[in-house]
């Protein structure tokens, strides 16, 4: 039977959903043990009605996991048809295919009951530390060679432990007693979201959730239908060349044709490269993640996000892509590629709506760094570093400097990794000069060098992009500076990969700065003079990029115009 | 007024934006006494010594019987959200210049992706990287150049630069580069205020050091100018009363602390409430409290756990956006951990463009006010909905001089909400209670998952103009089982502010594995840390005994939220059992295979002083009169009592049984159905909500 809930009532308990669901996101990150969850949030926390309808979702999380949170319970129902699951049932499955496109993220869903019924599910997904394979597989070639997978299983069977399964994750991956200790703070997690649900039934008198879900989901829906609308009917299409090849040694491509309809957008990725034996692939829920993404964040941001959210945008992506990969391509390092998904739909959404498109980042792909081996004190470590680079500007303002995006972790503090890793940060500064120059000018790259300590050598995995093919201007405006990853005097790295490092040796990731938006001879003379007086541009590169001489005594001036 | 020239006194001020407020308590008769002058923007001091005046002019023996001048601030506060502060630069290793302005990279809100952030505190031009380093274990890398040193403070003395913040990497493990370049300065005489992050913050993770530490140089000036003025203008009239300082995290400092370390100052507003609240709820058997206080711009509420109020370190000034966590400046001294939203009476309903009924943050609260004020407000705020619901009653406020326009109540309310919607005025009312009342319980409970507390098992203690109003809907969204609401609820912060004690926290980051522990060596650290805080204390309340509390930030190895421990035994055993009590408390689980390790230590030292009590006043005439208000349970307007609080006498057996209004000046208390109320011997009001949890 279906209740009609007035307006505000729904309002209400729509709102404490949501409350719900950061209430899990907060106990997640209070108890995690992953650096990654805790100090980078890479999480991401939802509801669901007992169809597997997604309710809510955390405020904060990652937007790639953000993409596959509406359909995983959807797919574990498939496996344990709602009629088998008990009280006291927890599921767990990092199929990337199911999940977030690689191992390390892992979902832990607890079916809610209330009343003897099943009521709905509380389900995080964390990025775990280790989850085995090999470490640090910038070559893989398949998925095997990136850890264990789970596929849907029971971690628990009405209030009891599945030690077979607890017992072959501990044999299957480094550093056992974190990677377990983040799978219990997932569950005491997903213990406080299913109170908070039960609570939100008992005081609404709720027996089900399904028509609450129906309600907001619609709501959703044509909420952002309604921003949809405000772009121009019409079709665009968008190429982005990524500077990594496939085997043939052609670049990979992403392709994409959007077209606005009423209130919808549809968009078509055929004529996207094949998938690739590198561990790039984004399987179809990173891509529909990154694909929701760029309208949200550019119409409405403030969108409350459930199921409905991902109904107006309608996906065809040709299976066998690199977007859409077939098992078993590997895709641990999938964000190298995916970012650039957000390039591309940037890239359509600025032929039909240019003020809203940001010019391409400096940001896509994200840089991960990761140092292992064995410590002074005997100990295995393994360490992570994350800094990123400058945003793309917007036809009217300056892209932000070193900032993560679209993805959203923090960077490493630089004293919480000197005391982990036996490396020292040399320096670590913003890069001048590497903002794209234009009317509005990219943000700025930033630059970390580190000398290793270690007496034993350090394998590294460095993980980063543009290397070679900066993020371009808009309009006229100068692509950013492309970025650099270096070993000792040895060539930069070509791409992302693996190297050994020793006691002294240092190394260098100069992350990419973003590209500008509009002719840089249209610069506001104030905004070149304060970034002169900052640094941010130096006066060789205010001659070269604006074509400004720098006087004696700081003031610029501009030669007339010469077109 | 009886002249009693043997009267001891305290007086509490606190100099906000608009209004320096004083509250005056005479020893020997529990009795108080309020007053307001104008703030003096550009010489605080001068608005400070009027209100001084005008209390020594009243009470004639006031100088020789004044004990105690504690003093809040929003100054530090101001100087920073007003970027009125001293040209500062910043001074840190070369090649590290950029930490305070590339921060942590996260984007504060996903979706964003126009975000903003607050301007640093001190731009690149101004922050120069130095010779030197420091590896985390405290070994020097590389020496600093004082020749260097020298040069680079010669040069921004002839910039005009007022003051300097020195933050080097792993500082909190050795402080030595950074006191060498303060000694550098003293040997060449150059005249600059210095602000040390080892001094300030000794505490790992350098953006967090260097924010608070850049903003204490900031504001160091400023402070420094403003308490030498205020102690000279003190002491030309001959009160020779030590000045005391409340600080964010709840204790009071002498002045002479407080220049060192103004930042210790930014957060002390709302302090007085939580002490106050802590101490009721202690004396009424209640531990464990949830503080709710709500003015005419937001609603704040703190969870008292053991007694104790809740400390934190994860404090941000200069928000972009007001309410969201994260887009602002860390401020990481201890601050009293509550939170803040913006839910207050004054807040502003709309309906917003995707046909939702919001309720503030933005608020009308002084100007123009709401729209039962008539001063031109126009849009509904929640005090709007109140008076149409009968929660408040023109009669009421007629007393303290403002006039209620139901009508213009009414009138913006189905113009704003009630037309957009379709419901009725009073639907709609009670829909923008709703709304307000959701709003705080939900981030009520957000922050009791935050702090690992179990809501139902506590007593909220409900003040300010507002708090006692909205306390019953908001308990029993929450399950809270009772309510206190204290006499003069509408001062009760102020009164807070003069039961604060002189205490003062210090502490040492000292990274390393519970079972790798030197006992001996800890023993040494917490001792010096206790002398440290110990000489403040001493140099606050000479001669008053101390006590002392020690606390070590904990986790198992690897996890990255740790908790404050108390210990009373420094043993390792001891030590890890106190974390696995804590632990099983605050989520219910524990790991018996996983180190612990720790992180910081703390100490904690207070002096003890007298500080004012609860009195009761006594009860008067009763008066009980009855109007329509809204039931929320049955949603309807429901004949209910209106009473004086004064009418119900101390201790009386007579249980007021909801609904029922009581009226306090200030204040209005609401009653609902099913709940019962009576007051109790000692003064204040108990209510049972009749919420299970």
């Amino acid at each position: 039977m279906t209740h009609a809930f007035d307006a505000i009532r729904l309002q209400v308990m729509w709102s404490r959903l949501i409350s719900v669901a950061d209430e899990i996101a907060t106990t997640l990150e209070r108890t995690a043990f992953s650096l990654i969850v805790r100090d980078n949030q890479d999480y991401a926390c939802a509801l669901y009605d007992a169809r597997g309808t997604m309710l809510a979702q955390s405020s904060q999380c990652t937007p790639g996991q953000a993409g596959s949170t509406p359909t995983v319970i959807r797919e574990m129902l498939d496996t344990y048809p709602a009629e088998t699951l008990e009280d006291g049932d927890i599921l767990i499955c990092n199929d990337p295919w199911v999940g977030a496109g690689h191992a390390p993220d892992v979902f832990v869903a607890t079916p809610i009951f209330h009343r003897g019924r099943l009521a709905g599910f509380a389900c995080t997904c964390a990025h775990h530390a280790d989850m085995g394979g090999r470490l640090g597989a910038t070559d893989a070639r398949e998925v095997y060679e990136e850890g264990v997978i789970i596929p849907v299983s029971k971690l628990w069977r009405a209030g009891e432990r599945n030690d077979e399964l607890y017992r072959l994750l501990a044999r299957n991956v480094r550093m056992s007693e974190k990677v377990l200790g983040d799978i219990s703070a997932q569950i005491a997690a997903n213990r406080v979201g299913a109170k908070g649900i039960v609570a939100l039934m008992e005081d609404f008198g709720l027996e089900q959730l399904e028509d609450l879900a129906t309600q907001i989901c619609d709501a959703t829906e044509g909420m952002f239908r309604k921003a949809l609308s405000r772009l121009p009917l019409g079709e665009a299409h968008s190429e982005v060349f990524h500077e990594i090849t496939d085997d043939k040694g052609a670049r990979l491509k992403i392709a994409v044709t959007l077209q606005v309809r009423e209130g919808a957008v549809h968009l078509d990725f055929t004529g996207t490269s094949a998938q690739v034996a590198m561990p790039i692939n984004a399987v179809l829920n990173i891509t529909r993640a990154y694909s929701v993404f760029p309208f949200i964040a550019t119409l409405c941001p403030d969108l409350p996000m459930n199921a409905g959210a991902f109904r107006p945008v309608v996906l065809s992506v040709p299976e066998g892509t690199v977007l859409n990969p077939t098992f078993p391509a590997p895709g641990m390092y999938r964000s190298l590629l995916s970012y650039f998904t957000v390039e591309a739909l940037m890239g359509a959404i600025y032929q039909v709506a240019p003020e809203l498109a940001m010019a391409p980042s400096g940001t896509y792909p994200l840089w991960t760094e990761k140092f292992s081996g064995t410590g002074p004190d005997g100990r295995e470590f393994l360490s992570h570093y994350n800094a990123q680079g400058g945003q793309g500007a917007f036809r009217d303002r300056d892209g932000n400097s070193a900032v993560v995006f679209p993805g959203n972790i923090a960077t490493t503090s630089v004293e919480l990794f000197e005391l982990e890793a036996p490396f020292r940060v040399v320096s670590r500064e913003l890069r001048p000069d590497t903002g794209g120059a234009g009317k509005f000018r990219g943000g700025l790259g930033q630059e970390t060098v580190m000398e290793c300590l270690n007496d034993t050598p350090v394998q590294v995995a460095f993980s980063g992009g543009r290397l070679v093919e900066p993020a371009m201007g808009r309009e006229g405006a100068l692509p950013g500076a492309a970025g650099v990853i270096q070993i000792r005097d040895d060539a930069p790295f070509a791409r992302s990969g693996r190297g050994v490092m020793e006691k002294g040796d240092l190394c260098r990731f100069a992350q990419p700065g973003g590209g500008g938006f509009g002719d840089p001879a249209e610069r506001d003379a104030a905004l070149i003079a304060r970034d002169l007086r900052l640094g941010y541009v130096t006066p060789e590169g205010a001659a070269r990029d604006y074509g400004v001489q720098v006087e004696e005594d700081g003031q610029i001036s501009r030669p007339l115009a010469a077109e | 007024m009886k002249d009693m020239p043997l009267s001891e006194y305290r007086i509490g001020c606190d100099i906000g934006g608009s209004f320096t407020d004083f509250i005056l308590y005479e020893v020997a008769t529990g009795r108080i006494e309020t007053l307001k002058v104008a703030t003096t923007p550009e010489a605080p001091e001068d608005g400070l010594m009027q209100g001084i005046d005008a209390l020594a002019a009243r009470h004639p023996g006031l100088s020789e019987g004044l004990k105690v001048l504690i003093h809040g601030t929003t100054l530090v506060i101001n100087a920073i959200l007003e970027r009125k502060g001293a040209k500062t630069a910043l001074l840190t290793n070369k090649g590290f210049r950029d930490i305070i302005e590339t921060r942590r990279e996260i984007r504060y809100d996903i979706y964003d992706i126009r975000q903003e952030y607050p301007k640093p505190i001190v731009e690149r031009d101004l922050r120069l990287g130095v010779a030197g380093r420091m590896a985390p274990d405290g070994a020097e890398v590389t020496p600093v150049d004082p020749a260097e040193v020298a040069e680079v403070l010669e040069d921004l003395k002839l910039k005009g630069i007022e003051s300097v913040s020195i933050c080097f990497l792993n500082a909190y493990a050795n402080p030595a580069h950074e006191r060498q370049v303060a000694a550098v300065a003293a040997a060449q005489g150059i005249d600059l205020s210095l602000s040390l992050s080892s001094d300030v913050l000794p505490e790992i993770r350098e953006f967090e050091r260097f924010t608070t530490t850049t903003l204490n140089a900031y504001v160091k000036p400023k402070v420094d100018r403003y308490l030498a003025g205020v102690e000279s203008a003190l002491a030309e009239r001959g009160h020779g009363v030590p000045l005391y300082l409340m600080q964010s995290g709840g204790g009071v400092i002498t002045a002479g602390t407080a220049r060192q370390a103004p930042v210790r100052l930014a957060e002390s507003g709302p302090v007085g409430g939580v002490l106050a609240a802590r101490n009721l709820a202690r004396l009424a058997g209640h531990p464990d409290a949830i503080a709710f206080d709500m003015g005419g711009t937001t609603a704040k509420t703190c969870l008292i756990r053991r007694g104790e109020m809740p400390i934190t370190r994860a404090y941000e000034v200069d928000r972009v956006h007001r309410f969201r966590r994260g887009s602002g400046t860390p401020l990481a001294v201890p601050t009293v951990d509550l939170i803040e939203i913006g839910a207050g009476g004054g807040s502003i309903a709309h309906v917003d463009d995707l046909g939702r009924l919001k309720v503030g943050p933005e608020s009308a609260v002084a100007d123009p006010g709401p729209a039962c004020f008539g001063r031109g407000g126009l849009l509904p705020t929640v005090t709007d909905a109140n008076l149409v619901l009968g929660y408040l009653d023109p009669a009421e406020f007629a007393a303290g001089g403002i006039t209620l326009d139901r009508k213009a109540a009414e009138d913006a309310i189905v113009r704003e909400v009630a037309d957009k919607l379709g419901l009725t005025v009073l639907e709609a009312a009670a829909a923008i209670l709703e709304i307000v009342n959701e709003n705080m319980s939900q981030a009520a409970r957000i922050y009791a998952a935050e702090n690992a507390g179990d809501l139902t098992r506590t007593a909220m203690v409900a003040f300010g103009g507002g708090g006692p109003l909205h306390a019953m809907e908001i308990a029993r969204k929450l399950k809270v089982p009772k309510i206190i609401v204290p006499e003069a609820a509408g001062v009760f912060s102020a009164l807070g502010f003069l039961m604060a004690e002189p205490s003062y926290e210090v502490a040492r980051s000292y990274p390393r594995r519970l079972d790798e522990l030197d006992e001996a060596a800890l023993a040494e650290v917490y001792g010096d840390l206790q002398a440290q805080a110990g000489a403040i204390i001493a140099a606050s309340a000479p001669g008053a005994p101390q006590r002392f509390s020690l606390f070590a930030d904990l986790r198992y190895i690897g996890q990255g939220h740790q908790l404050r421990v108390p210990l009373e035994d420094l043993g390792r055993g001891a030590i890890a059992e106190a974390f696995r009590t804590a632990y099983l408390e605050a989520y219910g689980y524990v790991y018996d295979d996983m180190q612990v390790e720790i992180v910081t230590l703390r100490v904690e030292a207070m002096a003890e002083t007298q500080g004012p009590g609860f009195t009761p006043l006594p009860a008067d005439q009763a008066e009980t009169r009855r109007r329509k208000v809204w039931d929320q349970s049955q949603g309807a307007m429901v004949d209910t009592r209106i009473l004086r609080f004064a009418a119900l006498a101390p201790g009386a057996p007579e249980v007021i049984a909801g609904p029922a209004i009581l009226i306090q000046p200030g204040a209005t208390i609401h009653i609902g159905t099913g709940a019962e109320a009576r007051r109790n011997a000692a003064g204040w009001l108990e209510i049972t909500t009749g919420a299970r949890a």
